[in-house]
């Protein structure tokens, strides 16, 4: 065993866990050139060249994405995405035209479309873990169409009629779907978590949206009291004030929930799931923090007519990159994916006619 | 066999985590060797169809990956392996280099402009032609057919009240050279429009009860009205505002993918404001139709104007409400500036 290299220069141990934190290196600057030329090569090419940027977008995140130095890779070919584009741009253009020739055939479609998505959200599951390598070792997707179709259709229709009070819980039956069937070099992922810290993340988040709510009627009140005193402003002047600063709340008030559930279920989760002797994982988020980070990114990204999108997309991802740690066990360094290591060659030969996925994005 | 260069970097087999620190060397003919540093044992020797270079990155490095599926990455993140093909690194220069991105930033957004600007109406008006007039009879009654059960209720009109409506609908048919040849008038009461008036691709006019009454006292308003609606069918408005949508909402989800969240927001509105601006164009559009064929029949252009002023005092709203912005969020230009267009119509 000698000759493995460890994560620092000393001796390296096997025999024991260790902790590990994850690393993000790309640069705000670095990303914006490839995101602006990438994105005028796409243009003059009519969509083609964004495979090509997709692939490179995402090589360039796992590669800068690492865990005791080493990166993670991203497999896919440009052709692979492209073809899942052409793929998802005619079925999309036929469900356009299809909906637009008669109403009750844009419902029939709608219901098509119901019963294939979980179809394609595994097909996309599947496709994206296969194409994510650590170490030489790739992930999987395990996942099946009726369990997609339970989790991701069947239990949220019915929770409409639980009027949403199931829904935590069948966010947290989605969660599990996903992760469990997750597997890495062979090994599956273990998840524990529990129902009740879905509720309460969906209790802090709705009491949030409440607070903010009262918050802005309150300055609301005020504010109409005061123009009524003073006489000042006109009547279309308020209706702009009014529909501005509903927009505001509104946008506030939905960010600032979905900031406290992320950072919850994030922390809950990750606590909660481990690949067994391989590696047991840790989220540290702070609502805070991931609250600024979010409104700053958003207002630099308006402020700038889009061009602060790659500063904010590196910033977000160094963000989580910090608040995710590791502790890695000694089986991590000898893993041996049988399947992957029998099936050898550069990926696209055992490449199928459906190995793509059908997504615009 | 000559190595040429030994490069520093880690080895790893195909689907196993184990790292092996090691040289990488190849030879002019192109064989490369892979060799680990501890036991100077050969880990790996292949030879140029095994074996490619993975993608030039900027700030990352360029690794081999072997046909076995195991790869060889450099520790140097700038080092180019020498027998890279000439083109492999030209993306990641191009990202890299000062002129192509201040080109590239300036490029994007007015090519960008110019697509959903001039492009993407002018393929749309052209793909109107691709759809057979069938297919239009076909969307136009299945769309009426929907409203019918769902938001139009029989009309309350008075006989006499629909007589003249239909008087001057038929009259004005007559007089005007259209391109489209069945055009049907129906009087609806609705609850759900209000005093409205629409058209759908296959020539099936619609207008209100509550339209009607507004302007019981003004044919003419009724007929610009008409055309108004006229206009929409001729210019083929229902098929060019699909088409329109269908290409900018593939535009921007090709071009800028499913950003997470807060982006997701803006471009959603962005494409709402897009679809809202098509919109207007084409109600602008079919005012300057009904403008243009009220002077045909020997009507005053001024007859729209009335309509639209009854129509705005109708629903009670005092001028000054439609602040600057809103204007974007709407799918009509607004009321106002509609009626000065009428008023000053030569």
């Amino acid at each position: 065993m000698d000759n493995i290299v460890g994560s620092d220069s000393g001796p390296i141990e096997t025999t024991r866990q260790r902790p590990a934190k994850v690393q993000f290196s790309g640069q705000a600057g670095e990303f914006f050139g490839i995101w602006i030329v990438n994105l005028l090569l796409s243009i003059v090419t009519l969509g083609i060249y964004s495979a090509w940027a997709k692939v490179r977008t995402t090589q360039y995140f796992y590669g800068h994405t690492r865990i005791e130095q080493q990166p993670f890779r991203y497999l896919a070919t440009p052709m692979q995405i492209l073809k899942g584009r052409i793929i998802a741009v005619i079925i999309f253009a036929l469900f356009t035209v299809a909906s637009m020739l008669s109403p009750v055939l844009a419902v029939l479609l709608a219901m098509l479309f119901m019963f294939a998505s979980p179809w394609l959200i595994v097909q996309s599951l599947k496709f994206n873990m296969r194409m994510t390598s650590y170490r030489n070792v790739r992930f999987a997707f395990h996942g099946d169409y009726v369990g997609a179709l339970k989790y991701f259709v069947l239990l949220p229709v019915l929770s409409v009629f639980t009027l949403y009070l199931a829904m935590p819980w069948v966010l947290k039956k989605i969660d599990h779907f996903i992760c469990t069937n997750i597997s890495f070099g062979g090994v599956k992922m273990q998840v524990n978590t529990d129902t009740s810290s879905y509720y309460i993340a969906a209790l802090v988040a709705a009491a949030a949206v409440f607070g903010v709510m009262t918050v802005a009627a309150i300055i609301g009140v005020v504010l109409i009291g005061i123009m009524a005193a003073t006489g000042a402003g006109s009547a279309g002047a308020a209706i702009f004030l009014g529909s501005a600063g509903f927009f505001i709340m509104y946008f506030f008030a939905f960010t600032l929930s979905a900031a406290i559930y992320h950072c919850m279920i994030r922390n809950h989760l990750f606590e909660r799931t481990e690949l067994p002797e391989v590696a047991r994982f840790k989220s540290k988020m702070e609502v805070m923090p991931y609250l600024l980070l979010t409104v700053t990114n958003l207002m630099a990204i308006v402020l700038t007519l889009g061009l602060a999108y790659p500063w904010a997309k590196v910033r977000k991802t160094a963000y989580l990159a910090s608040v995710t740690e590791l502790l890695i066990y000694p089986k991590a360094d000898t893993l041996v994916d049988e399947q992957q290591a029998d099936s050898g060659a550069f990926g696209e030969e055992a490449a199928g006619l459906f190995d793509v996925d059908v997504s615009l994005a | 066999m000559f190595a040429v260069k030994a490069v520093s970097g880690q080895f790893q087999q195909a689907g196993s985590s184990a790292l092996y620190a090691a040289t990488a060397s190849l030879t002019d003919e192109g064989k490369l060797l892979i060799q680990c540093v501890n036991t100077a044992a050969v880990l790996a020797e292949v030879a140029r169809p095994d074996y490619r270079f993975g993608t030039v990155l900027p700030g990352l490095p360029v690794e081999v990956q072997l046909r076995s599926g195991a790869i060889f990455r450099p520790d140097d993140a700038s080092w180019r392996w020498p027998q890279q093909t000439a083109g492999s690194g030209m993306a990641a220069a191009l990202e890299s280099n000062r002129l192509s991105i201040l080109a590239a930033v300036l490029l994007s957004p007015l090519l960008l402009w110019w697509i959903i600007v001039d492009l993407m109406p002018m393929l749309a008006s052209a793909s109107v032609l691709l759809v057979p007039d069938h297919i239009k009879q076909k969307m136009g009654e299945e769309t009426f057919y929907t409203l019918q059960k769902t938001a139009l209720q029989p009309t309350q009109l008075p006989a006499t009240q629909q007589a003249t409506v239909n008087y001057h609908w038929q009259m004005a048919l007559q007089k005007l050279p259209l391109q489209q040849k069945n055009y049907q008038l129906y009087m609806y009461q609705s609850e759900f429009f209000g005093a409205n008036a629409f058209a759908l691709p296959n020539g099936t006019v619609v207008i209100t009860d509550e339209l009607v009454n507004l302007l019981q006292h003004n044919p003419d308003a009724i007929v610009a009205v008409l055309l108004h609606e006229i206009g929409h069918v001729e210019g083929q408005h229902s098929v060019r505002l699909v088409a329109q949508s269908l290409g900018a909402t593939l535009v921007i989800g090709i071009l800028f993918g499913n950003p997470d969240g807060v982006a997701d927001l803006l471009l959603g509105s962005g494409s709402v404001l897009l679809q809202n601006a098509f919109s207007r164009d084409m109600e602008r559009e079919a005012d300057q139709f009904a403008l243009k064929q009220l002077k045909t029949l020997g009507k005053s252009p001024t007859a729209f104007a009335d309509a639209m002023s009854a129509l705005l005092s109708s629903k009670e709203t005092s001028p000054e409400s439609e602040p600057a912005l809103l204007k974007y969020l709407s799918t009509h230009p607004a009321t106002r500036e509609r009626i000065e267009q009428a008023r000053q119509h030569q």
